[in-house]
């Protein structure tokens, strides 16, 4: 825990001429050992299986020129962090140069993979929080050493709320120790198999598996050991083989999950810097910490997948400004919370928000009748269209018999999905935020400052305009950049739109004939 | 701590959203039935082509999904440009820019004049052809933008300054 108490240096003197830096010498070493393990695959077929084929010696030579490219980079890098901006100049053939002017900075990321950690370097990455430019708009150091990266990013977040707050200067106000706002108790790694990333995993896993036994040529049949499985498998009735699989796949889904929340969620904290930042960091041996500049934070979300939903538990996500959402929260960095008890996701949000309660808790206003018809009929139409599709399948002798009866069998579940989804929707306003709630299998609620809202949009598909639904869409520059509240009644969401940012919409509308 | 009780609502203030007061220009039609056609054009005779090449060429079904392409192309071309045109309709109010589009699906947008960041135009090949333009007006937001397609070169030219006159009378960075 030591490396959690690192002494703040104070900001130095603003006037001092700026030097330029090397990145830490040892990147010579880290980032061959990066390429290479992450070839290592390749390698281990080259040299062991000796399957020499044309293209995995290209393949060798491209990872002699990534590794080539890493230690140019190590060579040529040079940054600096000037009174204004921080500079980063890098390339040998190609010079680049980019400059990140500090008071755009919004968030520092800081993330050591185990090669970096065996030396004891960290890869600094600046977020500016301009949502249109995606990855263009990073300025990443790999690496530096964990004390300059720590000294870097305080000085980076610290200036920022400085310039923000000029009234409690950031000499003066001795650093106060930071404020833990939740920690990942070890008991809640059960909750792991029940958010579905363990089965996305072994799809993974399964897919990479495939497609490499496919570039070598290597048939399954070819595996004696898995050509008697597959005989025996094929030998076996339906009705044993199903469940079997499934209880398979179940399993090792439930091993990978559970890893997995322990590798990336291990030590797993959120703290409230004084500096008005949120700290959170967790990894076990990727250890990555992510600062968040509080003033940019538009809310909070709680992921519940069906699964956690049963057995009570909750993810919550921060939506901040600048911070994409897209792809796996994880990689945006706005996780507050991995799969734990809901109370707790709950807890966490409210704190983090600094409300005495979680407003995605608050009591939501539910949605016309229509919407749930159109989720009926949606899970409903959509399970007897495949089943009519394997029955025909079936009587073209493409498909086994069972297929369509599964179908059929799936149909009650489908519509008690379609339910559920129904039960789901609604929203709200409480204390200023935006708060709306959609999805079965994946139950989100999100929370939104309305002050966070930079627009509506309002989207009625045919059979919508209908059943008198509309779908709102509440812009902002945080998160997914867009919240749903889906299928709501036209009037219904409109006064809500109204109520929500007043002064905006009210111009556009008029009274319902 | 549940998870929110459902609140029943019964709808009895009836509000909806008005059209906004400009139309796009006339010349949007003909340039909406002109870029259409294309696809349409390149679908039609990969199928006739498949139909007359091959020496064993397929049966009855592939003649009924060529006559049903051609019904298909017809209405969409027959509908679609002047639905869009009926539709699509813009607005800018000293606070905010309203939008409407689509045609089977429809969508508003509504954007403060406060939060906008930048102001674009654009002109496709089709679009320089007709003489009309594509006006963009984006938020920070990723999910935001404000398309207004098929406005006359003049009406687009001076939508964009009037618009960029008012973002910079306003403060802020707009998130």
């Amino acid at each position: 825990m030591s490396e959690h108490q690192v002494d703040i240096a104070p900001a130095p003197p603003l006037n001092e001429p700026p030097e330029w830096l090397r990145l830490n010498g040892l990147m010579v070493i880290v980032s061959p050992l990066k390429e290479i393990v992450r070839a290592a695959v390749p390698l281990v077929v080259v040299f062991v299986a000796g399957a020499h084929s044309w293209w995995q010696w290209l393949s060798l030579v491209g990872v002699g020129v990534l590794i080539a490219r890493g230690v140019t980079h190590w060579a040529t890098a040079r940054y600096r962090i000037t009174d204004e901006q921080v500079e980063l100049r890098s390339g040998l053939f190609n010079r680049k140069t980019r400059a990140v002017p500090r008071d755009r900075i919004r968030t520092v990321d800081i993330t050591s993979e185990w090669q970096h950690r065996l030396v004891g370097l960290s890869a600094l990455k600046i977020g500016t929080g301009r949502q249109d430019k995606g990855k263009d708009d990073e300025l990443v150091l790999d690496a530096i050493t964990k004390a300059e990266a720590e000294r870097l990013r305080t000085l980076l977040l610290t200036k920022n709320t400085a310039a923000a707050a000029p009234e409690q200067s950031a000499v003066d106000s001795v650093p106060a120790a930071a404020t833990e706002l939740v920690r990942v108790d070890r008991r809640w790694t059960w909750y792991a198999p029940f958010t579905l990333s363990g089965i996305a995993v072994v799809a993974a896993a399964f897919g990479a598996v495939w497609h490499f036994a496919n570039d070598l040529h290597i048939r399954p049949d070819d595996i004696t050991l898995l050509h008697d499985g597959l005989d025996l498998v094929g030998t076996e009735s339906p009705w044993v083989l199903i469940p079997a699989a499934v209880i398979v796949l179940l399993l090792v889904a439930t091993i990978a999950s559970v890893l997995g929340y322990i590798l990336s969620y291990w030590n797993f904290s959120v703290t409230r810097e004084q500096s008005g930042t949120l700290h959170i960091r967790h990894g076990l041996l990727n250890t990555r910490s992510v600062s968040i500049e509080e003033a940019r934070l538009r809310g909070v979300e709680v992921k519940e997948t069906l699964p956690l939903r049963m057995v009570g538990g909750g993810r919550a996500t921060a939506v901040v400004s600048g911070l994409r959402t897209g792809r796996g929260d994880e990689r945006g960095g706005g996780l507050l919370l991995p799969a734990a008890p809901v109370a707790e996701a709950h807890l966490v949000a409210a704190k983090v928000l600094r409300e005495p309660q979680d407003p995605t808790t608050a009591s939501l206003t539910a949605h016309p009748r229509a919407a749930l018809r159109r989720r009926l009929t949606r899970a409903v139409v959509a399970v007897l269209v495949l089943a009519l599709a394997a029955w025909i399948g079936y009587e073209l002798d493409l498909l086994p018999f069972w297929v369509w009866i599964v179908f059929v069998v799936l149909t009650p579940f489908s519509a008690w999905l379609g339910h559920d989804r129904y039960r789901s929707l609604g929203h709200t306003l409480t204390h200023g935020y935006l708060v709306s709630r959609s999805g079965s299998l994946v139950r989100e609620t999100v929370a939104l400052r309305s002050d966070g809202i930079i627009g509506w949009r309002v989207h009625a598909s045919y059979w919508q305009r209908r059943s008198g639904l509309v779908t709102l869409v509440a812009t902002t520059a945080a998160g997914r950049g867009g919240y749903h509240v889906t299928d709501a009644g036209t009037s219904q969401a409109l006064a809500f739109a109204d109520e929500a940012v007043p002064d905006l919409v009210a111009q556009f509308l008029e009274p319902a004939t | 701590m549940g998870h929110g009780l459902l609140v029943d609502v019964s709808e009895t203030t009836g509000v909806r959203l008005r059209a906004p007061r400009h139309r796009i220009s006339r010349k949007a039609v003909p340039y909406w039935t002109v870029r259409a056609l294309p696809g349409w054009i390149v679908l039609l005779v990969g199928e006739v082509l498949l139909k007359v090449l091959p020496d064993d060429p397929p049966g009855t079904w592939l003649t009924v999904v060529i006559v049903v392409t051609a019904v298909l192309a017809l209405i969409h071309l027959a509908v679609m440009p002047s639905w869009r045109y009926r539709v699509h309709r813009w607005e800018v109010t000293p606070t905010a820019v309203y939008t409407q589009s689509g045609w089977i699906d429809q969508e508003w947008r509504v954007a403060p004049l406060s939060r906008i960041q930048t102001v674009d135009t654009e002109r496709g090949p089709w679009e320089q052809l007709f003489g009309l333009a594509k006006v963009t007006v984006t938020t920070a937001s990723a999910a935001g933008p404000l398309h207004i397609h098929g406005l006359d070169l003049d009406v687009a030219r001076g939508l964009v300054d009037e618009l960029t006159a008012a973002t910079e009378a306003s403060k802020g960075d707009a998130t």
